[in-house]
């Protein structure tokens, strides 16, 4: 080998340097990724437990209730029936609970499953409001909360409007909006749920409580999944949890929106917005095979 | 072509089958993911809107890291083996207009996709992808054949 002049062994010396400079701020820039990559896992984690932790309250926290009221009404005396009343009420009312939990809880499982499409019908709003909201009635007349139903919509056919959408999702959808109200409401107070068009015959339905509210933090936050903004364990109300996540992905499905207005300590208003469904999806079935035989088509 | 089932794959699904099916979709700067089992001859797709879960909102196929994890783990489940799997990746348009200090989404949507697919030495055999104009596409499950026409903007 031929022997190095210096300059040729500084030249070498210093490019050495140089990459050593360059893989140390590699590892270093790594080194922050992995950190970044390490919270995200332990973010996850905690969401993960807290997961689990909510769902037991959801679920377990009501079945309790129901084990022991079916107990106690076992064991009361036959003079005491009238008490039997008071506490079948209990029952139903975490049964209804329950059930809306899991049905919520299923839903949502089909949403992370990609499982979920829109089942368009021609909806008949204003019954399918009723039905939902009498689904409360139990509820509400306990805390003593009435509903006051503005359905502003003028139509030809006598009192009935109908709108194509995903019944069973909009359903879903009012339900855990009215659930929400009412648990965020004070005893003896209203929810008003109005229903009215705008000028594009997009179908407008707000809810309103005049309950706690939100302050406007916290208006940021409560779509996320689990979200409770009270996190404290002897919180009143139990949390918006699961509900708005739900709402929103199912918005997201019949192509509509939601907003809130809220003043804390005055009460919230959640809107949704939902555009009326086309007939069938586009060019797709219905309409004879054209679609399939496009010759425009490229073949990949 | 008459005896294929037909799908129609909303946004945020996703659908894997064993039977012979044609799937559609319409993409703006959704992406869809077709992959496919040489093996097996089945196939699955993904449609979805957005890069990366955020880990706020349910964990949906919405999001691209999770579409794309779901659709490979299903297509396993169907008992399909990674290195039999090759895709085909659609969509990331930039239909709107923003202002451009944004990276746009459409892009960032086949982004996440070749990362993750290289990530997972799964081939990506086809594409088309970006541009300014939706997709329409339909899927094959069976042979792995996509069909594919560029829309008129009016047209989403």
């Amino acid at each position: 080998m031929n022997n190095l002049s210096d300059r040729q062994l500084l030249k070498e010396l210093k490019q050495r340097l140089e990459a050593g400079k360059n893989s140390e701020k590699e590892i270093k820039d790594l080194t922050l990724e992995l950190q970044s990559v390490s919270k995200k896992l332990k973010d996850s984690e905690a969401l993960k437990s807290h997961f689990i932790s909510n769902i037991s309250n959801e679920i377990v926290n009501p079945f309790t209730s129901i084990l022991g009221l079916s107990k106690a009404i076992l064991s009361v005396e036959k003079h005491d029936w009238k008490k039997v009343v008071s506490m079948v009420a209990l029952i139903h009312s975490e049964a209804f609970n329950l059930d809306f939990q899991l049905k919520n809880i299923f839903v949502a499982a089909k949403i992370e499953a990609g499982e979920i499409a829109p089942n368009i019908a021609k909806v008949n709003i204003r019954s399918l409001l009723q039905t939902v909201v009498d689904s409360f009635n139990i509820i509400s007349r306990k805390m003593g909360i009435s509903f006051d139903i503005q359905f502003n919509i003028e139509h030809g056919f006598g009192k009935n409007f109908y709108f194509k959408t995903d019944s069973e999702k909009l359903k879903l959808i009012l339900s855990n909006l009215i659930n929400n109200a009412l648990k965020y409401s004070y005893k003896d107070s209203k929810v008003v749920i109005s229903v009215w068009l705008d000028e594009d015959d997009v179908l407008k339905i707000s809810v309103q409580d005049f309950g706690t509210g939100i302050s406007e933090k916290n208006q940021q936050t409560i779509f996320e999944r689990f979200k409770r903004l009270d996190t404290g364990i002897n919180s009143i109300n139990r949390g918006h949890g699961l509900g708005l996540s739900i709402t929103k992905a199912l918005l997201d499905v019949l192509s509509g929106d939601i907003e809130i207005s809220s003043q804390k300590g005055e009460g919230s208003t959640f809107t949704i917005s939902v555009p009326e469904a086309k007939n069938i999806v586009d060019g797709f079935s219905g309409e004879g095979n054209d679609i399939f035989f496009d010759e425009e088509d490229e073949i990949f | 072509m008459s005896q294929y089932l037909q799908h129609f794959l909303y946004p945020s699904s996703l659908f894997v089958s064993k039977e012979p099916f044609l799937v559609k979709t319409i993409l703006g700067s959704c992406v869809a993911i077709c992959l496919w089992d040489s093996r097996l001859k089945i196939g699955g797709i993904n449609h979805y809107m957005l890069p990366h879960w955020s880990g706020n909102d349910l964990a949906s196929p919405k999001y691209g890291n999770i579409a794309i994890d779901k659709l490979i783990d299903k297509l396993l489940f169907h008992g399909s083996r990674i290195e039999d799997l090759q895709a085909k990746i659609f969509g990331g348009g930039e239909l709107m207009q923003t202002g451009g200090s944004r990276i746009q989404i459409g892009e960032r949507n086949i982004r996440v996709a070749r990362i993750m697919l290289e990530e997972r030495k799964i081939p990506i055999v086809a594409s088309s992808t970006g541009g300014k104009r939706g997709r329409k596409i339909i899927f094959f499950t069976d042979t792995g054949e996509v069909r594919h026409k560029l829309l008129d903007k009016k047209n989403l």
